[in-house]
């Protein structure tokens, strides 16, 4: 391989976590109704920031999780920084307790992702209940985070294997 | 992006993800989130919006195709569990409909005659704009869809989006090649409609759930409704066309009337924009509703 290609796949396994959270938010924008919108699709921008912030954090600058979260707000049309603040205040937490997850068993993981996205959640209804100036129903946003913390497992595998194997793997 | 690749390199180099960054950046989101507190219409953020849409619409579209089939499939899951009850309701629908269908053919003979009357002036026709919804905010707080049609087809922001069933919102954001609908459903959603046979102007309300609410602009006396009334646009306001249906009433919750939408969010796929200009009425006449469109008198054709 070629230096020039070599260098290439360098950049392209330093930009793999940002470039599945914006994939993650084009599917968030896209109209995926599961079985006929009776399961919310989940936030999957969420499990990237959370995964990359407690295993590989330099994979994942704050830069790019404001970006993330930026493009989702302007692609959803909420109100701009609602999001990458959600996304970066998660990454804050996170990597401030990074050393009690690293080398823990994925099920207290898993805890700690269904924590961090309950945190999520109250400043997101509290923020949209400010700025809509009523209290907001928050079922369907407890229900989306729902999903998203069901799913993780799947992902926190799928991104353990992609993180062990392909990115860090030199 | 040099240094990214050398970062990793070094595998455990702490300074790339500094907190000074990330809390530079919380403070940028937040100043943001306060800035459009204050002006959730500024230009610069629409332009951003609506530059950021047109941008993710070749992408959209690209994936729009797929993701339809495949919430095909699994949406039929469930519909084989009680193909047959849909069935009987399907054909029990059909007999009523075609029932419909007389009446419809015979009405359709008497306004041919009354349309052969020297009296009668054509309302002004709506220039209908398909268009395919090719994203969708999934988003407990926002509910808006994103429609592959912008300003290179006349798209404009305020006019009504329907589909097959009914009113599905109206435009906010318009890119050169797609825009955003902003669905009834949303907390900033406001519609003036009014309900058939109570004779009363109201404005429907979005409240992030599945079905909007009427308020009324004088609220004088309490409104007598009956479920199952059809609530239609009023085209107060003068950007939508009056008469396009939006739903029923569904009963009364507190001071408010539920309203049960036509339209079916889940299964919206082509839109119909209603690209409309109502026929001039004297300058300044903001504070009376305009005139129904059928019952107006001579008026000039518009675009």
């Amino acid at each position: 391989m070629g230096y020039r290609a070599e260098n290439l796949l360098r950049l392209f396994k330093a930009a793999a976590p940002t470039l599945l959270g914006i994939f993650g938010v084009i599917i968030l924008a896209l109209p995926v109704r599961l079985f006929e919108g009776a399961i919310p699709t989940p936030i999957i921008p969420l499990v990237i920031v959370f995964f990359w912030s407690i295993y590989g954090p330099n994979y994942l600058p704050a830069l790019s999780v404001f970006l993330i979260g930026l493009l989702q707000d302007l692609l959803t049309g909420g109100p701009l920084g609602l999001w990458a603040g959600v996304y970066l205040v998660a990454q804050f937490v996170v990597m401030s307790q990074r050393s009690y997850f690293m080398g823990r068993e994925q099920k207290v993981v898993w805890l700690g992702f269904a924590l961090v996205a309950a945190g999520a959640s109250v400043i997101l209804w509290l923020v949209m209940s400010l700025m809509s100036g009523v209290l907001l129903p928050a079922g369907a946003l407890l229900f989306q985070m729902l999903a998203t913390v069901m799913i993780y497992p799947l992902f926190g595998v799928a991104f353990g294997e992609l993180h062990r194997r392909v990115l860090v793997e030199v | 992006m040099e240094f990214l690749g050398q970062d990793r390199r070094e595998g455990l180099g702490r300074k790339a993800n500094s907190r000074f960054v990330l809390f530079l950046l919380i403070a940028v989101s937040v100043l943001l989130l306060l800035s459009s507190l204050y002006s959730a219409q500024a230009s610069v953020f629409k332009k951003a919006r609506e530059g950021v849409i047109d941008a993710a619409s070749p992408v959209l579209e690209f994936f729009a195709g797929p993701i339809a089939y495949f919430n095909d499939v699994t949406g039929s899951v469930s519909d084989y569990f009680n193909v047959l009850e849909q069935n009987k309701a399907l054909r029990q629908e059909n007999a009523e409909l075609r029932q419909w269908m007389e009446q419809a053919l015979e009405l359709r003979e008497t306004v041919a005659a009354y349309q052969g009357l020297q009296s009668y002036a054509a309302p002004p026709q709506a220039q209908p704009i398909d268009a395919y919804v090719i994203g969708e905010a999934n988003d407990a707080f926002a509910r808006s869809m994103i429609v592959n049609a912008g300003r290179i087809r006349n798209v404009e922001s305020g006019q009504a989006v329907v589909d097959e069933k009914g009113l599905v919102g109206r435009i906010v954001d318009t890119g050169a090649h797609a825009s955003r609908v902003l669905l009834l459903t949303d907390i900033q959603s406001r519609v003036p409609v009014y309900i058939e046979g109570a004779d009363v102007e109201g404005i429907l309300v979005g409240k992030t759930r599945d079905d909007p609410t009427i308020s009324f602009t004088e609220s004088s006396a309490p409104i007598e409704v009956i479920p199952g009334q059809r609530v239609l646009t009023s085209g107060a306001g003068g950007v939508m066309p009056r008469g396009l249906p939006v739903g029923f009433v569904e009963g009364m919750a507190g001071d408010d009337i539920l309203i049960n939408l036509y339209t079916n969010y889940v299964r919206t796929r082509l839109v119909r924009i209603i690209n409309y200009e109502f026929p001039a009425i004297g300058a300044g006449g903001a504070e009376e509703a305009p005139t129904p469109v059928e019952s107006d008198g001579p008026a000039p054709a518009e675009g």
